[in-house]
């Protein structure tokens, strides 16, 4: 979390909570946050698509430098997921570093992102945790 | 036609007793010697961390006055850590376009006077504050991740990618603006406390305060260090999540494949490059093809980066890791550096005969890239 402003946090919302993302009508791809426009070729021609909640862990690093507000969470498992449509870049919750491995399946949560002491700030939005085996 | 004909480094450190306009203008002074303020048309400044962090703004013209240049034309450029090699990029331009005959270009940055937790803060601002900027990323997180997958995508262990710092750290022990001057073993790193796993503490650049400045002029070939040859650069994708390969440097290679349309470069015999860590300085070697993909590592780890290895040398100056990572100056003690390197004049460990050099600064994990090229003019 870096200071983000209310109505900036307010403002991204929407994808935040739902994984909205954006989906270009000229190339296809696919890309998440959406965007003014495509990152890949540049058209401004979006449709708005919501991602799939299962994916597969790429890769994690598990974070110890963190900022002050995030020291009692440490550290935080980021993570690399791909989502067969698109890849993010998310958190890995309800779950210690070792718990976690390259390939493993993992599923989008709703969870608090961050509480910013400072600015009274708080975040909402997906992590992913990892699937239960049956 | 664009020269350096002066340069001069603080020595990168914590520096309690010294504010950034103090950096700047000591560094600013001993690059000029005695100029007047007529003398200089521009002051171009780069800092990054000093806006993170809400120092200063309009720092160029508060660093003008307080170092004797009243008067003369002065703007800042900001463009994260590579910051530096965009202020030498513009003032080569105003150079170029016959705007300015001479110009100082002053980088500075004090990371020292915050707490470590709050610089966390800052340094995740290199990355897409509205994407995944919002997750606690920290510093290194993003490039954990990338270490992990070319960990796994090449086969590469631990230990092999350890030899990156043990070479820096070898490298900077004669360098005096060096931050950390003292050897390290690759086996160290492994046992160094994690900062953003798999990446230790040791993979990562010090913390200090630094400046460095540069005179940059059209003419004056006679008594410049060196020739600045070209300055390219790239934006890329704002995520490594939006890259089909992560472990390509789009920015970077575009920045490069720009470079080497517009000259034509000779055999290379330094260069310093931005690692800010372990992974972007193997990334960014691969990205210059200086090694197949996947191998760069293995490489570093048999010397052929090293001083009398195969390849150039890169990073005589003990690189981000031991140099130090003054963000906005960074990039500027990169000019600095090869420029006496090919002047035969660089105090720490010098590259005999090294006529052909390259600066590499790259922000995050690639939203732009510069590269810059200088020749001797021996
Ligand atoms: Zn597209």
């Amino acid at each position: 979390m870096t200071g983000l402003s209310v109505p900036a946090v307010w403002r991204g919302r929407i994808h935040r909570y739902r994984l909205v993302a954006g989906k270009c009508n000229s190339c296809g791809r696919i890309h998440y946050p959406p965007s003014h426009s495509c990152p890949h070729c540049g058209s401004r021609g979006l449709a708005e698509v919501e991602l799939p909640r299962m994916g597969r862990l790429v890769s994690y690093s598990i974070v110890y430098s963190v900022p002050s507000e995030s020291r009692s969470k440490a550290p935080v498992i980021l993570g690399l997921v791909d989502l067969g449509v698109a890849r993010v870049i998310s958190e890995i919750t309800d779950a210690g570093p070792e718990d976690i491995s390259v390939g493993m399946q993992v599923e989008a949560v709703f969870r608090r992102i961050t509480e910013d002491g400072e600015t009274g700030v708080l975040v909402y939005g997906v992590k992913f945790r990892p699937v239960k085996e049956a | 036609m664009a020269y350096i004909t002066g340069v001069s480094m603080i020595n990168v450190d914590r520096h309690y007793d010294k504010g950034v306009k103090k950096l700047a203008a000591e560094a600013s002074s001993k690059a000029l010697e005695d100029a007047e303020p007529e003398a200089l048309d521009y002051i171009v400044v780069s800092s990054s961390f000093t806006y993170a962090s809400d120092t200063q703004l309009d720092l160029a013209s508060y660093i003008a006055s307080y170092s004797g240049f009243r008067g003369v034309r002065a703007l800042t450029v900001e463009a994260g850590e590579a910051s530096g090699l965009a202020a030498v990029g513009v003032a080569k331009s105003l150079i170029d376009s016959g705007l300015a005959s001479r110009v100082l270009v002053v980088g500075v940055d004090k990371l020292s006077d915050r707490p470590t937790w709050e610089v966390y803060r800052y340094f995740s601002k290199f990355y897409d504050v509205e994407g995944e900027g919002i997750y606690s990323i920290g510093m290194g997180g993003i490039a954990g991740i990338l270490m992990r997958l070319y960990m796994e995508t090449f086969k590469v262990d631990r230990l092999t990618l350890a030899y990156w710092p043990a070479l820096m750290h070898s490298n900077a022990k004669l360098n005096p603006y060096a931050m950390l001057r003292f050897a390290i073993t690759p086996e160290k790193v492994l046992e160094a406390p994690p900062l953003a796993d798999p990446i230790t503490l040791l993979d990562s650049f010090p913390l200090g305060d630094g400046a460095a400045a540069l005179v940059i002029e059209g003419s004056g070939k006679g008594n410049a260090l060196a020739e600045l040859v070209a300055v390219e650069s790239a934006t890329g994708y704002p995520s490594i999540a939006l890259v089909e390969d992560p472990l390509r440097i789009e920015s970077l290679e575009r920045a490069y494949q720009r470079l080497t349309r517009k000259v034509d470069i000779k055999n290379v015999d330094v260069i310093e490059l931005h690692d800010s860590f372990t992974i972007m300085g193997i990334l960014e070697l691969e990205a210059l093809r200086l090694a197949e993909r996947g191998k760069a590592a293995e490489a570093v780890s048999r010397g052929y980066f090293s001083l009398g290895g195969e390849g150039p040398v890169v990073n005589p100056s003990g690189g981000l890791k031991a140099r130090g990572h003054p963000i906005g100056a960074t990039g500027v003690y990169q000019v600095a550096e090869v420029s006496l390197q090919l002047a035969g004049e660089f105090p720490g460990l010098k590259v005999p005969e090294s006529n052909h050099g390259l600066t590499v600064s790259v922000n995050g994990s690639g939203s732009n890239a510069y590269i810059a090229y200088l020749r001797s003019v021996r």
